[in-house]
């Protein structure tokens, strides 16, 4: 489908971007069963993270995929990269998810997707390009250690997923907390001005 | 426009992460139309959740999950750019994102010598109230602490307070024990959108007095 080249994550994050493209543009079938096989069991992760239960969370991560397919159209790879493109679909699912169940019973929907979308205001975006950002960050994370990378996914999950890590580890919160602060100072620092 | 006050990084990472509560959402996508910096902030953390997805250890799907889903890609409708734009509640007041100029927001109403406040209605139940703010040149804000915390966005005009200058596009964030004593200084009017958690405490006399008409 498409050639692989020496760098690794380079051409990963091509291969998902060519996939995307190719469910877009053709229906590509045997590309969104690719997709589905790599992101559907790393959503349905997420999901379990985020407190769903393993029934939902499976539902979810099929959802998800769901709107990967019906949203393809919509991805550019200019603007974003592929996998902090189904990231996003991810987590405004999550989101609507929370919604739903605080609107138990009452029928209507809120599109998540446009909250997302800010209109470039005055001053255009600095342009660094995606591929650019893309190999920042990920330069940026190979620089942090094992437990920095892990305590950097903490970010993406509410207070009750540290609170779980904090019992895993057996460690109190607050220095769960610490640690993430931590982690983060240096990913930011490592990051430099993205401007 | 020279942007010189932004949120903490943190709060740009919880606005990528998606954890914020809408009305906290939306005072920083507020600041995301004026300020190119804080918006590649917000990119650069969406790259690094695509790398924490791609990260996760995965979990097994369940059996005839692929299949399931193969069998309902064929009734879904690919999704276009957006749904048609409602009717606009808060079409006239620049510096608001798309998504929120769409919101309905009620009229503006007096709520102290010189400011005015005007309610925006958020479509889900937030923990966080909304509203805009305007208040004439010259006025001086009543000291207030805060029960939660509050979050400003500059639309027009120009405050002054101990922690600085603050003009169109800055975003200033008052927690705590934050005291307060805000002066108009531009000609015009300043309105500032606000997202607000808990109650303001106001400090003095006066304040005490006008609490009860406060109440926002």
């Amino acid at each position: 489908m498409v050639n692989e080249t020496p760098n690794g994550a380079t051409s990963d994050a091509a291969r998902w971007a060519a996939l995307i493209e190719a469910v877009a543009t053709r229906r590509d079938r045997e590309a969104f069963a690719t997709l589905f096989e790599h992101f559907a069991p790393r959503i349905k992760t997420f999901m379990r993270r985020s407190g769903a239960s393993e029934q939902s969370a499976d539902e979810f991560a099929q959802e998800a995929l769901l709107a990967v397919w019906s949203k393809a159209g919509l991805f550019d790879p200019a603007s974003v990269g592929a996998t902090a493109w189904i990231f996003t679909i991810a987590r405004n699912l999550r989101i609507d998810v929370l919604r739903r169940e605080k609107r138990a019973g009452r029928d209507y929907t809120v599109e998540i997707d446009p909250e997302f979308h800010v209109d470039e205001g005055p001053l255009p975006d600095a342009g660094l390009a995606v591929s650019q950002v893309e190999s920042r960050v990920r330069n940026a994370l190979t620089h942090l250690s094992e437990d920095q990378q892990r305590v950097i996914e903490l970010s993406f999950f509410d207070e009750k997923a540290h609170a779980e890590i904090a019992q895993t580890l057996q460690i109190p919160l607050g220095t769960v907390k610490s640690r993430l602060r931590l982690a983060m100072n240096r990913l930011r620092g490592l990051l430099g001005d993205l401007s | 426009m020279t942007i010189h006050h932004h949120p903490p990084e943190e709060l740009l990472t919880a606005f990528a992460a998606g954890l914020l509560d809408l009305g906290q959402h939306v005072a920083i996508a507020t600041h995301l139309v004026g300020c190119a910096r804080c918006r590649d902030a917000v990119r650069a953390m969406e790259h690094v959740g695509g790398a924490v997805l791609a990260g996760l250890l995965p979990t097994a799907m369940s059996g005839g999950a692929l299949a399931s889903v193969e069998a309902g890609l064929d009734r879904l409708v690919a999704a276009t750019t957006s749904p048609p734009r409602r009717a606009a509640g808060l079409a006239d007041v620049p510096g608001l994102p798309q998504f929120v100029r769409e919101y309905p927001a009620g009229p503006w109403r007096w709520i102290a010598p010189k400011v005015h406040l005007r309610p925006i209605q958020l479509p889900e139940a937030s923990s966080t109230r909304v509203f805009l703010l305007k208040s004439r040149s010259g006025t001086k804000m009543i000291e207030h602490t805060h029960t939660g915390f509050e979050m400003s966005c500059v639309l027009s005009g120009s405050f002054v307070h101990a922690g600085g200058h603050f003009g169109p596009g800055d975003f200033d964030l008052g927690e705590g024990d934050d005291d307060h004593e805000i002066m108009i200084d531009s000609q015009d009017d300043c309105i500032c959108l606000i997202a607000m958690q808990g109650d303001l405490k106001l400090n003095g006399m006066i304040g005490r007095l006008l609490q009860p008409l406060i109440r926002m």
